[in-house]
């Protein structure tokens, strides 16, 4: 399809390089896309997978979230934001998802949804930043980690099909995610709704973009030598990747909102046969200091009917067995509900995993709710069990090496 | 990163001698939008002191009030009032539309007021340091859903952007628009919210690990009973018995633990190093390396121009590890545009909101309440998309016939105004071409780009712009300028 397009644009690379050797050493990318044959097309692996994270951004309430509504404790911390049996769609005899959730109620009952509980980290930070980099770079809480565990990922051998220009990464938000960060640069792509790429002749700019100052060096990594290599990148990826949703044609019908559209979107490209192996989607609003109930409400009913259509999709067009989803978020909220009606910055709670090779509904123990006054809830499970399960049995590669610590896995892929 | 300078040397004056055309374009670039021949002469001319001097005024104009302000304060009092005396839910859904879009529209008109004030040479400097003081004390439109009360907090940053940090971060605590983005209208005696004491800390005084939970949940209980009433106080709600924060012991109320929060080490490296981070480097510097200019501005009572002249005026700013080598951010990048192509903003959303949006940085909106992270954050394929199409679109005849009624009814305002070079036109493009191909490349490259580009560069320029027929030069020169101020090198100051 895209493939059209893509030769003359490497051609111009090559034709207008006085050095073609130069042109190798200066792009990070260029030997995959010099190598590859400009008539070859994208084909499905049908043994490519994928992982789509969904971040909900802010600080998701978990006790809300999945509800343990037969525990007298729940309901006298939540005076007001508390939900009922009647109100809740039951999991077990204790346990419920909120009524906004009934699309991932249904998702889990086909056995294609897990729910990790009681998700968190030892010495919890409750700044949304500090919290949200520790997810991101799956550092411990003391110390600081430059580089994201997707980046470490694609740092690593296993990842990314040899001899492919489609982006490792591609994320669907106003910033570049933190988790994408590797040691080493990666090819990662950025895709906001509505931005199209310029109809402008580009041939002079690849070549200036080429030929900027000289870096002397392959290892130099300046600002400038950054925002070449990422000029160079998305010259070639661009017309691909708007091609591809330009023509998306989805099995189902998503919700409308943005939340949804991405989803559309990964499920485009991820159909499309891209060689991308991770997709970022983000939904942000959760951080619900003062009146949550309604808010909180919408939050997951978006997260739900979008998380439900996307896998439909997938399933419509026979890719579930090939994709994984997983949500996060940097902290829950605090057990005790607050005197607006919200939830101040809080420590571990659930999330979800979604796919057809998802085993068994629920993982990890629930919190217990005997609290001190004000307290937060104390994790049982740590959130890099969760990533090193997905490293480990999702994307096979050596997930003990990527997170730099030896963790459990969980038992959620079997 | 290491610093390139001893700390003891880094805040000293630059010396005078060292002063010159290349650092006064540094300066312009940097502490502003765009290095234009003229001013880097003026700057050049008047010495390094003068024109901090001149660039900082110790009064600095106010924020221009859109005039649509008032009357959409007016027409949102009456909406509530019908919408108060009506049952029928489909009419109070109008009334209730027609009130976000009134707020909408507000916002709207603040941000092409700034950008107008900010794209003026002679403000562009205080007009980015009150940028640089929006991204430190944030609040967003989102949560605040009033442009009235964004516009009153945007104009105490401003009348207390060049006095006493301290009373400037009072100020902040009373801001209306704060009060309601950080809930403390929400914190009383009985329920503090820890929301505002938190952020007050960890992002606009202190920085992370220069307090302890304890210290948030003791200030929390100061920061209590504001509210947005008249008064400013519910005097029922505060609490006004002991507290302890960073060790000492007193009934405290806000402005007290904000006095407290100053006393502290870490207060006097803050902001300086967040200045650091806005206008110097992405790569985070040590704390020890802002201890002398932090010493030094404590001593003058956290005065906050005295901090940016001799921030600006320091040999830690002209460091050669710290020029043409900073990332744009999306504003920066647009009002440098509208500089160096000696543009006037053009008032329509669809190209001057829409593209700020896309290339990630929308005014009155920051993405949370730590502001704009920026340097490399900025980068990736969409958003050098967008910057792209808005270099294009700056580059190329405005094409009026195209513009929906209302558009042009914005056009014959901004030109009412004496606002009316939107876009660069054919004029300027044929009187550029006179300078043939090699004149036209040196121009580009030397006054535009921050970096020396190499040989290759400029003759792949020089090149594309001789390689044409007579009737072909405008075409080139316009498409050279583009792709100039598309390149890598343009996004970088």
């Amino acid at each position: 399809m895209s493939s059209l397009l893509l030769p003359s644009t490497r051609r111009e690379f090559l034709r207008l390089s006085s050095k073609g050797v130069g042109l190798l050493a200066f792009s990070r990318f260029a030997p995959q896309f010099l190598v590859q044959t400009s008539l070859a097309a994208p084909k499905p692996e049908k043994d490519r997978r994928i992982l789509v994270l969904v971040q909900l951004a802010g600080g998701n309430d978990g006790l809300n979230t999945v509800v343990p509504f037969t525990d007298p404790a729940y309901h006298s911390l939540r005076p007001t934001l508390a939900l009922g049996q009647k109100e809740v769609l039951p999991l077990n005899d204790n346990l419920g998802f909120h009524p906004a959730c009934a699309p991932l109620h249904a998702l889990l009952n086909e056995g294609h949804l897990g729910i990790v509980q009681n998700v968190g980290y030892p010495n919890p930070n409750r700044s949304h930043f500090r919290s949200t980099e520790i997810w991101e770079t799956a550092s411990a809480a003391d110390e600081t980690s430059s580089s994201g565990w997707i980046g470490r990922y694609l740092d690593n051998a296993c990842a990314g099909a040899p001899g492919s220009d489609a982006p490792e990464a591609v994320h669907i938000s106003a910033e570049v995610p933190q988790s994408f960060g590797g040691v080493h640069p990666h090819n990662t792509y950025g895709l906001s709704l509505g931005t199209r790429a310029g109809r402008n002749d580009s041939a002079l700019l690849e070549r200036l973009a080429a030929q900027g100052a000289a870096t002397g060096s392959e290892k130099s990594d300046t600002n400038h030598d950054f925002l070449r290599a990422t000029l160079m990148d998305s010259l070639v990826s661009e017309k691909k990747i708007q091609r591809i949703i330009d023509t998306n044609k989805p099995e189902t019908t998503y919700p409308g909102g943005q939340f949804a559209q991405a989803l559309r979107n990964v499920g485009g490209l991820i159909a499309a046969g891209l060689s991308t192996r991770v997709y970022f989607v983000s939904l942000g609003g959760f951080d619900t200091h003062a009146n949550q109930a309604g808010a909180h409400t919408a939050l997951l009913r978006q997260l739900s009917e979008g998380l439900a259509a996307f896998q439909k999709d997938l399933t419509a067009r026979g890719l579930d067995d090939q994709v994984l989803t997983m949500t996060f978020s940097e902290f829950g909220r605090r057990p005790n509900e607050n005197q607006s009606g919200g939830t101040d910055h809080g420590t571990a709670a659930p999330l979800f995993v979604m796919g057809r090779q998802i085993h068994g509904p629920i993982h990890g123990t629930a919190p217990s709710l005997v609290l001190e006054k004000n307290a937060d809830l104390a994790y049982s499970t740590d959130f890099r069990s969760v990533y090193a399960t997905v490293l480990d049995r999702w994307l096979e590669c050596p997930a003990d090496t990527i997170l730099g610590t030896k963790q459990d896995r969980l038992g959620f892929l079997g | 990163m290491t610093p390139p300078l001893d700390p003891r040397e880094a805040w000293q004056p630059l010396p005078a001698s060292a002063w010159n055309a290349e650092l006064a374009r540094h300066l312009l670039r940097r502490a502003g939008w765009a290095a234009r021949p003229d001013e880097v002469a003026r700057a050049v001319k008047d010495g390094l002191g003068n024109t901090l001097d001149r660039l900082f005024p110790a009064t600095p104009p106010p924020l221009p009030r859109p005039v649509f302000l008032p009357l959409a304060e007016t027409r949102k009092a009456e909406i509530r009032s019908l919408r108060r005396d009506t049952t029928d839910p489909e009419q109070r859904r109008i009334y209730e539309r027609e009130e976000r879009e009134l707020e909408r529209t507000s916002g709207v008109e603040i941000s092409f007021k700034w950008l107008q004030a900010a794209a003026d040479p002679t403000r562009s400097v205080y007009e980015k340091w009150f940028l640089f003081l929006t991204d430190v004390y944030v609040v967003s439109m989102e949560k605040v859903r009033s442009a009235e009360l964004m516009f009153k907090h945007y104009d105490l940053l401003r009348v207390n952007g060049t006095g006493p940090a301290p009373a400037l971060t009072k100020a902040v605590s009373r801001s209306a628009a704060m009060i309601r983005y950080l809930d403390l209208e929400l914190s009383s005696k009985k329920a503090p919210n820890e929301n505002f004491a938190r952020e007050l800390m960890e992002l606009f005084t202190l920085g992370e690990g220069n307090y302890t939970e304890n210290d948030i949940k003791q200030a929390a209980r100061a920061f209590t009973g504001y509210r947005n009433g008249k008064d400013g106080f519910r005097q029922n709600d505060r609490d006004t018995s002991a507290k302890t924060v960073f060790g000492q012991t007193g009934p405290y109320l806000g402005d007290d633990v904000i006095d407290l929060i100053y006393q502290q080490p870490a207060a006097a490296t803050f902001l300086p190093r967040e200045m650091a981070r806005f206008y110097l480097t992405d790569q985070a510097l040590p704390h020890e390396f802002f201890a002398p200019l932090g010493e030094a501005w404590r001593t003058t009572g956290f005065n906050l121009r005295e901090l940016c002249l001799r921030f600006f005026g320091s040999c830690a700013f002209y460091a050669p590890t710290f020029r043409a080598n900073y990332i744009k951010s999306p504003i920066h990048f647009y009002l440098g545009l509208l500089q160096d192509l000696g543009l006037d903003v053009l008032p329509l959303q669809r190209t001057t909101l829409q593209p700020l949006r896309q290339m990630g940085q929308t005014f009155l909106l920051p993405p949370n309440v730590r502001g704009w992270v920026g340097g490399r954050l900025w980068i990736n394929s969409s958003t050098l998309a967008a910057r792209r199409q808005l270099a294009q679109t700056l580059c190329t005849p405005l094409d009026e016939d195209r513009l929906n009624a209302d558009e042009r009814l914005e056009l014959v305002g901004a030109r009412d105004a004496g606002h009316g070079r939107f876009t660069v036109d054919n004029e300027r493009i044929t009187s550029f071409t006179s300078l043939g191909a090699t004149g036209m490349a040196e121009r580009l490259c030397d006054y535009f780009l921050p970096v020396r580009v190499t040989p290759e560069y400029r003759s792949a320029l020089t090149q594309f712009l001789g390689e044409n027929r007579s009737n072909e030069a405008e075409v080139k020169a316009r498409s050279a300028t583009i792709a100039v101020l598309q390149s890598p090198e343009y996004q970088l100051c």
